[in-house]
């Protein structure tokens, strides 16, 4: 191996998931519950929501007041934002009940929070982009939260371009950025063995070691 | 002209006020986790396990 | 990575490793293609059947055809300066000292980056409307007094405003009130126009964007508020949970707004910031539970996950247990 850059970024790339893991075609046994599509559902889910908000930004953030394709594209776009929420809770819920941080999962449980906290915060600057009543009773409101933390003047709730801007290309991104995180973490470490698989019973601590 | 929409549906209990439709949102959320918990999820019979060394 | 272990010891500790057991087929980009389509699926039907909201705005003009009475008492109280513009503090003006939370003034400490006068709020359009007269003189009158004068009468007239019938100003008492019932009668000229709006957000920049000068002069109104509470989105009725009729709202947001509905914080001052720090607090109290001890263990005590995995546990992949201990016997 020589040590150019490029040399370099392909080891750190080529070893983010151990041999195979990438996309495997098998699973460890005891994936066989229900429980375990949530994440995939999540997933699905947030495609949906970039799509159809694809559509959206196509006609810009009137568009659909006046086009009946328009309306229900942004139809779509709430529903597939409720399913999404919805199967991530879920999916949360699982995770949480499984203590699936467990044997060096610490981060991906962290990541899966901060997707979802991230998801909220675009999900809020959505409905700031309605141009409708509700945008005009969310700004008013949502801005004695901000302004009273200080930050009011640099992230201005009333102020529709900004939080346009922010709703298609900032927190997106950010979802994004860490949906990927997330998913690279889960194919790193594998599903998370059965509580009660450890020999000793130490408590669910995530600095218990896997031996990989 | 003004267009006032009328409100929805919505049930309390003392501090507790929440939407019909919400409500049945968390419901069927509870519900459907239920479900994914107790449903028997599919098995492949056909498939040969290999031991566990990892693919 | 290897866990420590002592010369001699055997290492039997910790989380097994998910690669130490047997496998099954499980085909992961099916079930993606699979839950990709339910997704769109369900999607496009909630769309079809329900559909979405769209309850047009407020605009200027439809407030004044609805609301004069308040769009005239929100034009004196700007003038009066007694509005929640006007007494807001940052990032607005300097008028209050703004909330606080744990005795840090994080509001004032954010500064006023958003300077505006309220006053302005009014008097700016006013001042672009040509071929009123009476509103000239007015304007020309207003100038000339002093910010005492000033507020003395648009205070006058507020107060008479409030005592006459539904606020009606042709009902009002009369007395000193300076050129205030004409600027306030002008601007209510102004906003059933149609104009009102674009003189707040455009006018002198052509291209607007920025609602903060006109949300902030709907805002100080009572009209917004009473429409909003009409549909259950009040602050102090769950409202950040909720959406116009019976659409579905945002269920997530349930513990956020919860904090509003309870004392302390229903009748604190800094409310806001308050629920904000301890949302802060409860988030990365999430964020670090696989850390924090007694609640990293309520699964083991809440046995949900045998449910998951009782397959597992009946002993269907019964060559797993071996499979661990033989691999970790040899001190691996």
């Amino acid at each position: 191996m020589t040590d150019t850059w490029t040399a370099g970024v392909r080891h750190r790339i080529s070893h983010l998931v151990p041999e195979g893991q990438a996309l495997p075609d098998r699973q460890p046994a005891y994936v066989a519950s229900w429980i375990y599509v949530f994440g995939v559902a999540t997933l699905a889910a947030l495609i949906v929501v970039v799509g159809s908000g694809v559509v959206l930004a196509i006609g810009g953030p009137v568009w659909w007041h006046t086009s009946g394709l328009g309306h229900f594209v942004n139809s779509v776009h709430l529903w597939s934002v409720e399913l999404f929420f919805a199967v991530m809770v879920i999916h949360l819920w699982g995770k949480f009940w499984m203590a699936a941080w467990r044997g060096h999962r610490g981060l991906t449980w962290v990541t899966g929070v901060i997707a979802f906290v991230t998801s909220i915060g675009t999900a809020f600057t959505g409905y700031l982009s309605q141009t409708d009543f509700q945008s005009q009773w969310i700004s008013g409101e949502a801005k004695d939260g901000i302004n009273s933390i200080g930050i009011g003047a640099f992230f201005n709730v009333l102020n529709p371009s900004q939080m346009l801007l922010w709703h298609v290309v900032l927190l997106p991104l950010a979802v994004g950025l860490i949906a990927v995180l997330h998913i690279v973490l889960v194919r790193r470490h594998g599903v998370v063995p059965p509580l009660g698989d450890e020999l000793d019973h130490r408590p669910s601590d995530p600095r218990e070691g896997a031996t990989r | 002209m003004t267009t006032v929409f009328a409100a929805g549906k919505y049930l309390s209990w003392g501090v507790v006020s929440i939407s019909l439709t919400n409500l049945l949102i968390i419901v069927a959320m509870v519900v459907v986790f239920a479900l994914a918990l107790v449903l028997p999820f599919p098995r492949d019979h056909h498939d040969g396990h290999s031991d566990g060394t990892g693919s | 990575m290897t866990a420590v272990q002592a010369p001699g010891s055997v290492q039997r500790s910790g989380t097994a490793d998910s690669h130490d057991y047997p496998t099954r087929s499980y085909d992961l980009v099916r079930e993606f293609v699979i839950a990709l389509a339910i997704m769109t699926a369900l999607s496009l039907l909630l769309a079809a059947v329900f559909s979405s909201p769209d309850d047009p705005p407020i605009t200027m003009a439809s407030w004044a055809k609805a609301d004069p009475a308040d769009v005239v008492a929100t034009a004196t109280g700007e003038l009066a300066g007694t509005t929640t513009s006007a007494t807001y503090g940052a990032p607005y003006n300097h008028a209050s000292p703004g909330q606080t939370v744990l005795h840090i003034p994080l509001q004032r400490w954010g500064g006023t980056g958003l300077t505006l006068s309220s006053a302005d709020l009014v008097l700016q359009p006013l001042q672009g409307v040509s071929g009123d007269s009476a509103l000239t003189t007015a304007l020309d009158q207003w100038q000339s007094m002093s910010p005492a004068e000033r507020t003395a009468a648009a205070t006058a007239y507020a107060d008479a405003l409030a005592k006459a019938p539904g606020g009606d100003p042709s009902q009002v008492a009369s007395g000193s009130y300076g050129p205030v019932p004409q600027l306030a009668a002008s601007f209510l000229q102004l906003a059933r126009s149609g104009g009102l709006e674009g003189a707040l957000t455009s006018s002198g920049s052509f291209y607007g964007g920025d609602q903060t000068r006109a949300m902030l002069l709907l805002s100080d109104g009572a009209y917004l508020e009473d429409r909003a509470v009409a549909q259950h989105l009040g602050g102090d009725q769950w409202g950040m949970m909720n959406e116009v009729g019976n659409y579905p709202g945002q269920p997530w947001m349930w513990l956020y707004t919860f904090w509003y509905q309870v004392k302390p914080f229903s009748t604190s001052e800094n409310a806001d910031a308050q629920v904000w720090a301890l949302m802060m607090a409860l988030t990365v109290g999430l964020v670090i539970v696989p850390w924090l001890p007694g609640l990293r263990s309520i699964p083991r005590w809440v046995p949900i996950h045998r449910l998951v995995w009782r397959d597992h546990y009946r002993g269907a992949t019964s060559s797993t247990r071996s499979a661990i201990e033989s691999t970790t016997r040899v001190g691996r």
